[in-house]
């Protein structure tokens, strides 16, 4: 009996003191960036103010069902990149604190929740990116228009993100909206043509990207941050824009509402709102749109998105609409085949 | 099979090493599988405004989600039948075709593959081999727009990865079907084809219904494999569960789904019940005769089954060489050049994942095993109020998608008074009670196979329960007590569904990083992740055969090596 509570304790304290193992209040945070982007940035944090970063890396989906679930008893600081849809489902759960950084008055308004419950930290414009040796084969040109992707040719060969679990796909959504001038019954029709050219929509929105490199599929519509690093790894892609024009999405970062470290959260928005940050996306070719204005876009960054017509999706019309169209894209997109 | 005694709270509560063990499984299951479901039930049925049925209903009359749930039921039950019939042709082969030691090992290797690997690397390899570029459809075929995705590549890739779930339930059970009985059916003039329907194949039941029934609720609890395969046109019930509450931020809709899907999990257990549970089929008894070698399989059958499971193995290993040739090379399919670039960022980037992954499953191993065989024991041998209860709530968890345990011990274990999530002990927890069915199984149907009689002598020469479990019954069922131990290993290896919400940032999973690679596209440390994950479970299982052989008699040493297929 004395041995097992000797045993009982020793493990206690082991289990305890991996716990408090880091000094100087490490900042615990869900990254929805992917963690190649995610990790050259929290280095540089940690060296610029010595605070540690304890990360994992969830989708935006399973970051937020989990952060909903430890509402009452947060086990992070920050929620950290991601699409602004999913931080606008957030608020209504009620698991942010508001927050505003020193560069919060900079940024235009778009950028921003103007009470602070987030504030963006990248944009990340949509973009088409096919397979070249199938354009070749095929004998087509890289699509510059909406309706290029409805080619027959492309039949069962495109992949992209489905709707109920993608922020890419409802921007894509909702971009095609734009085109149409919002109607709904037109953008529908469009969907629907698109559908039959569709081979599969996978879970995430950079899902069809490795497909499309190794031309398991013909290509898609991708965030550009996704589509650049498909060509960085050497697959032999091609991005194009339709001339009609493209969504584009803020990525954000949060702080969570009951946060154990909250000044070191805190710091870490300060951060990565700020120039220092973003200036370090173009260093680490991660290749994302700073949001911050006094950060240039990198000049191949810049070379790609030249002449591009990107708009940015309307936050109040998609936030009052975007439950009603995906239901709608699930019911009658999704079947059509 | 039913004990002959009366079930009674004052012969259980005389004999205290029962009433402990009872009563310890019952605070276990109580903790780790009701008090979640409650919550999860809370959370199905109650808002602000109290109990409400509304969303039940909303998901009972959608018709994408009657779809799915028609679709699943549908794909259960092909790769039930389909799985156990593999399972079982797998199983007869390495049990009565007279194959050399090398063969076996080689025919258990080749079936444990897909067991040992995270389970969406068959699915991979599918898209890769059958895909509209597939290395078969297209470069070796020539077929173009070929679809990949949908309900056959699907039940083909569950398939092939749970039909060693059927081989490991039915061939100790066809190990312990005395060769000697069909002997005699042979002697006594009976055909070949006759005796296999009359003899093997009755006595082989237990045996099948636990394999279907283990591969359905496998199937119907699996959203690794229809999230990648399934496409849009075969939606199933864990997949959508897994989109409502992850995608569409819908915590209700998806508690709601979760339930739906265990009423066939729950039919089909109590309808295996029915069936094994009228029927006897002791065949270990003490007294076995001296054993004959088979002579109840033609010598041409024996060559086609030996051919058929070389077919199968055969396709398994090309999927594994697919996936050994991704983790080797810069980039599969763009820069084909030879690297050992990526196992080196597993073992320094990805060091601190395999070190948690490897302290889980030491952990939760021998805790799993113990705990299948305690309940399995007492469902199958032990008479007491509560019995039947104590067996359908031990396999909810099992039944239950793993996204929704996930998510019910998030809810459940997230404030106090059971505050467990950032820890081990919460992964360790879903681990053992998600995955020891397996082990509760084999060891019932194992039990059913040996005579009372045995135990019925140590009690009658003076044993207590306690001792006749240790002595008698321990040794007898120390094959299910290591598939139930290689079961919990294995998964703690390689499943993901439930933990990916359980993992912290003190402790982390290889499957979860291997989920990670793939949506970074480094399909590079992916594939050398997995292939680390099989070079371990296949190390740890054979060294676990190994101890086995050197600390028991030499008749279980040789079952638990089929077992694990060391």
């Amino acid at each position: 009996m004395k041995m097992l509570r000797t045993a009982v304790l020793a493990l206690a304290g082991w289990l305890g003191g991996l716990a408090a193992a880091q000094a100087a209040d490490p900042v615990n945070v869900y990254t929805i960036w992917p963690e190649n982007y995610a990790r050259p940035m929290f280095q540089e944090f940690e060296k610029q103010t010595g605070i540690k970063v304890n990360f994992l890396r969830f989708s935006s989906g399973e970051a937020l069902a989990r952060v909903i679930a430890e509402k009452n008893n947060p086990r992070i600081d920050v929620l950290f990149g991601g699409p602004v849809e999913t931080f606008a489902a957030g608020i209504k759960e009620g698991i942010f604190e508001p927050y505003k950084s020193p560069s919060f008055a900079k940024l235009p308004a778009r950028f921003k929740q103007v009470d602070g419950q987030w504030t963006a930290i990248a944009d990340d414009p949509l973009v088409f990116m096919t397979n070249a040796g199938f354009l070749k084969t095929n004998n087509l040109k890289p699509p510059a228009s909406w309706d290029d992707l409805l080619n027959p040719a492309y039949k069962n060969m495109l992949q992209m993100a489905d709707a109920r679990t993608s922020g890419t796909a409802v921007t894509r959504i909702f971009s095609v909206l734009e085109v149409n001038g919002r109607d709904e019954e037109k953008t529908f029709a469009y969907l629907k043509k698109l559908r039959q050219n569709v081979q599969v929509y996978t879970k995430s929105g950079g899902g069809g990207t490795l497909p499309t490199g190794l031309g398991q599929a013909a290509g898609g519509i991708f965030f550009i941050v996704d589509a650049l690093e498909t060509k960085a790894k050497g697959y032999d892609v091609v991005i194009s824009f339709p001339k009609e024009g493209i969504g584009t999405s803020a990525e954000a970062i949060a702080l969570i509402k009951g946060a154990k470290n909250p000044a070191g959260g805190k710091k870490l928005i300060d951060f990565a709102t700020s120039a220092a940050m973003q200036s370090k996306l173009a260093e680490l070719k991660v290749n994302f749109v700073p949001a911050n204005p006094d950060v240039k876009t990198e000049a191949s960054l810049a070379e790609v998105l030249k002449g591009a017509k990107i708009f940015p999706i309307d936050d109040d019309y998609a936030g009052a609409n975007r439950k009603r169209i995906v239901e709608r894209w699930i019911k009658e997109v999704l079947p059509a085949q | 099979m039913a004990a002959g005694q009366t079930a009674s709270w004052r012969r259980v509560a005389a004999d205290p090493a029962l009433l402990t063990a009872i009563l310890a499984v019952w605070i276990l299951l109580l903790l780790f599988v009701l008090y979640p479901l409650a919550h999860l039930l809370e959370r199905a049925f109650f808002d602000e405004s109290g109990f409400t049925l509304e969303p039940l209903l909303a998901s009972l009359v959608d018709s994408g989600h009657q779809a799915a749930f028609f679709n699943s039921l549908i794909l259960a039950t092909a790769v039930g039948v389909l799985g156990t019939a593999l399972g079982f042709l797998f199983a007869l082969t390495a049990v009565r075709a007279g194959l050399s030691r090398h063969w076996l090992t080689f025919l258990d290797a080749a079936a444990l593959l897909p067991l040992v690997s995270p389970p969406f690397t068959t699915s991979i390899a599918i898209i890769f081999s059958f895909g509209p570029r597939g290395f078969i459809t297209h470069d070796l075929l020539g077929l173009t727009n070929v679809s990949a995705y949908g309900f056959w590549s699907t039940m083909s890739a569950e398939t092939l990865t749970y039909f060693p779930i059927a081989y490991l339930t039915l061939r100790p059970i066809l190990a312990a079907i005395d060769p000697n009985l069909e002997e005699m059916a042979f002697s006594l003039g009976g055909s070949r084809w006759r005796i296999f329907r009359t003899v093997t194949v009755p006595l082989a039941v237990p045996g099948f219904a636990n394999a279907f029934l283990l591969l359905f609720a496998a199937s119907l609890a699996d959203f690794a494999t229809p999230l990648i395969l399934a496409g849009n046109s075969f939606p199933v019930l864990p997949t959508q569960a897994y989109l409502q509450i992850t995608g569409l931020f819908d915590f209700k809709g998806g508690a709601v789904l979760s339930l739906i899907l265990l009423v066939p999990a729950v039919a089909v257990f109590l309808l295996q019940r029915a069936w094994v549970g009228r029927r006897t089929y002791v065949t270990v008894t003490g007294k076995v005769g001296q054993r004959s070698r088979s002579r109840a399989i033609a010598p041409w059958a024996s060559a086609l089954l030996v051919a058929a499971c070389v077919a199968v193995a055969v396709i398994i290993i090309y999927f594994y060489a697919l996936l050994l040739i991704a983790s080797l090379v810069v980039a599969f399919g763009a820069n084909n050049s030879f690297t050992l670039h990526h196992y080196e960022v597993i073992f320094t980037e990805g060091l601190p994942a395999i070190r948690d992954t490897l302290i889980i499953a030491a952990i939760g191993m021998p805790l799993g095993g113990f705990y299948g065989v305690l309940v399995g024991y007492l469902i199958a041998r032990r008479n007491f109020p509560g019995r039947r209860a104590m067996e359908l709530v031990a396999m909810i968890n099992y039944a239950l998608p793993g996204t929704i345990v996930g998510i019910a011990y998030l809810i459940a274990f997230n404030d106090p008074p059971v505050a467990l999530t950032g820890g081990v002990l919460i992964i360790v927890a879903c681990y053992v009670f998600r995955y020891s069915p397996t082990g509760i199984r084999a060891t019932v149907a194992l039990l059913q196979q040996i005579d009372r009689s045995l135990e019925e002598a140590s009690s009658s020469l003076g044993a207590g329960s306690g001792e006749t479990f240790r002595r008698i019954t321990l040794p007898l069922i120390a094959p299910a007590f290591f598939a139930g131990l290689g079961v919990v290993f294995i998964r703690s290896m390689t499943a993901i569904s439930a933990t990916i919400f359980l993992v912290s940032i003190s402790w982390t999973l290889i499957t979860v990083r291997i989920l990670e690679n793939m949506t970074e596209m480094a399909l590079g440390p992916a594939a050398a992740f997995s292939v680390f994950v099989i070079v371990v479970v296949f190390i740890v299982v054979a060294g676990l055969s190994a101890i086995l052989v050197r600390l028991r008699a030499p008749a279980a040493g040789a079952a638990a090596r089929s077992f694990l297929g060391g």
